[in-house]
């Protein structure tokens, strides 16, 4: 599995990687900063899934789904943001999104979105 | 109406703080706990704040994270992972304790009476003055014989 983890903090970042890495995803991994790397890191990579933050600055993780489907882009997408309101949850289905990791996260909780979206 | 947009108790409070330092920080363990009595005054401070607006009201609050610039060093290490004795860069310091506040309010913003738009995080040595009419809350904390304190404020 190739994976665009994509947050504007790069601690966050290490974090997924690691969170990723406990759960048993020893992936390869590219990472993006903002909204606009996310677009463009997926069309010049096309990896395997997307994890995004939501909160990020030029383009937030909601606008690059939604430039990237307008782009007919259809890679996988989740979110992994710290606003998991079920209002936030239902624009990210709403865009076609596949899942929203609240954080904080565990390794555990990574596992339970993530399996069905691998199976 | 705006004091009504921002319910949100101590207990609440803890209990995200709780779940956010197990969860990134103590590998799973509650290892920040309340402290009874104010925090006094830091000698050294650093603060990271997030604003949470809600536009149509013309309303939002703030959550606002402070500690002693070495407690956040330890913190900075704690989430990369750092042997004590590694050098915590400024940008490694404002962008981990800037995320323990992304995190922090974006799950208080969860808890707001009306949905909001939640700013990316600010990091220095002081937050903005706010008036003593907008101070809403806040919760002192132990960390590792380190203080922090959470508070929360009105905007607008």
């Amino acid at each position: 599995m190739y994976v665009l983890v994509a947050d504007d903090s790069r601690v966050m970042r290490q974090i997924v990687i690691r969170t990723l890495r406990q759960a048993g995803y020893d992936w390869q991994i590219v990472e993006a900063a903002d909204g606009q790397e996310v677009y463009d890191l997926a069309l010049s990579e096309q990896p395997d899934l997307i994890l995004s933050d939501w909160n990020m600055p030029n383009a937030t993780g909601i606008e690059a789904l939604n430039a990237l489907r307008q782009a007919g882009c259809d890679i996988p997408f989740g979110f992994v943001t710290s606003e998991g309101s079920q209002e936030m949850r239902d624009q990210a289905d709403a865009a076609g999104a596949l899942f929203l990791i609240a954080k904080p996260f565990t390794a555990e909780s990574f596992r339970e979105v993530l399996e069905p979206v691998l199976a | 109406m705006s004091t009504a947009l921002v319910v949100v108790a101590k207990d609440q409070i803890l209990a995200i703080t709780q779940d956010v330092f197990a969860a990134m920080i103590d590998g799973g363990e509650v290892l920040i706990t309340e402290r009874a009595g104010a925090a006094g005054e830091f000698v050294d401070p650093v603060c990271a704040w997030v604003d949470m607006t809600v536009a149509a009201l013309g309303l939002g609050a703030r959550a606002v994270v402070r500690t002693e610039t070495a407690a956040a060093h330890e913190l900075t290490r704690a989430l990369l992972m750092m042997d004590a004795s590694e050098f915590v860069g400024p940008e490694d310091l404002a962008d981990a304790f800037g995320e323990l506040a992304n995190v922090v309010g974006g799950n208080v913003k969860s808890l707001l009476a009306a949905p909001a738009v939640l700013s990316l995080p600010t990091v220095a040595a002081h937050a903005p003055e706010l008036g003593a009419g907008q101070f809403l809350q806040d919760l002192t904390l132990d960390w590792r014989g380190h203080i922090l304190v959470v508070s929360l404020w009105m905007l607008g």
